[in-house]
């Protein structure tokens, strides 16, 4: 799979990740990570947040729709 | 990794206030309504006056409508309890630590406490003379034996609900404020008129400490009914439910 952007921009290079959003493929230099804590459990004990955040990967158009700003 | 303990603190007193103000506010604003009617039986010492079982209906649902936005508002935060039963249950069952449950309790006593005396303060003193703060205590012709097995009963049934649509994980989540609440509700209408149904020995201190500093009656005799009660109730309930889920 080569990436998305960089085929946008008349350069072919291999594609190291895919997006969770919309599935686009991603070089190292298009490719956004955004790490996310996850909380498990709940009423009627405390919510956990477990011990290493997950790691998500976004295409800088997903991560401006989610979060509204340019990385 | 949790919340800290001092905010989850914060939450369990806000929650038992809650719940406290709400419900028995639904019981001395009852009270306060029925007053001056002459009572149809011995048995009806004016909840039930105006409407029937549907005075205790209306109550039930006030303290089972709050104790649902509690939950939902801080069941994340500190789980929720506003309920010493529950938390020495969940103590009982090791799936709460000792030095949170001494904290818990202690800070569920503080809740219920300010929200006695704040009730009492913007109704004014018929809430004390009149409603008794919605204090519980054993209706007439129960008996101080039948009414500890009253309690537990009442909150055997909680205590199993919680375990069923909240502890166990195979529960569909997102349902448990609601159940919760709706349990409760449904226990207050059937056993309100034995007990009072406390079901939590938070929200009976609460009323008796309020009662007891405002010139109200001393009812500190039937505390116990209202401590051993619960416990035991939600003790059975947890170690059942653990029985009857494991493989």
């Amino acid at each position: 799979m080569k990436c998305y952007y960089c085929a946008l921009e008349g350069k072919e290079s291999e594609a190291v990740a895919v997006c969770i959003v919309c599935g686009m493929g991603l070089c190292m230099d298009h490719a956004i990570r955004k790490d996310i804590d996850v909380w498990e459990g709940g009423y009627p004990l405390p919510s956990r947040r477990v011990k290493a955040p997950l790691p998500r990967i976004l295409c800088p158009e997903c991560y401006a729709a989610l979060y509204g700003k340019e990385k | 990794m949790t919340t800290s303990l001092g905010k989850r603190c914060i939450a369990e007193a806000v929650g038992t206030f809650i719940l406290v103000f709400f419900g028995t506010g639904a019981a001395v604003v009852t009270l306060m309504l029925a007053a001056g009617t002459t009572p149809a039986t011995p048995f009806n010492i004016g909840i039930g006056a105006l409407g029937g079982l549907g005075d205790w209906l209306a109550i039930g649902l006030a303290f089972g409508i709050a104790i649902a936005g509690a939950i939902y508002a801080f069941g994340r935060i500190s789980g929720c309890h506003i309920n010493p039963a529950v938390t020495i249950a969940l103590f009982a069952t090791r799936r709460f630590s000792g030095r949170d449950t001494v904290a818990y309790i202690v800070v569920q006593l503080i809740g219920a406490a300010a929200a006695s005396l704040l009730l009492a303060w913007v109704i004014g003193p018929d809430a004390v003379t009149i409603g008794g703060l919605g204090a519980t205590t054993p209706f007439p012709g129960i008996g101080y034996l039948q009414a500890i097995v009253i309690e537990i009963i009442g909150t055997f049934l909680l205590m199993l609900v919680i375990m069923g649509v909240a502890v166990d994980e195979r529960a569909t989540p997102g349902f448990a404020g609601l159940m919760v609440g709706l349990a409760v509700a449904g226990i207050i209408t059937t056993i309100g008129n034995l007990t009072g149904a406390s079901l939590n020995p938070a929200r009976t201190f609460g009323p008796y400490l309020g009662d007891w500093l405002l010139g109200g009656s001393n009812l500190w005799a039937f505390f116990p009914i209202y401590i051993i009660g619960p416990i035991v109730g939600a003790l059975l309930a947890a170690f059942l439910y653990d029985y009857l889920s494991g493989e």
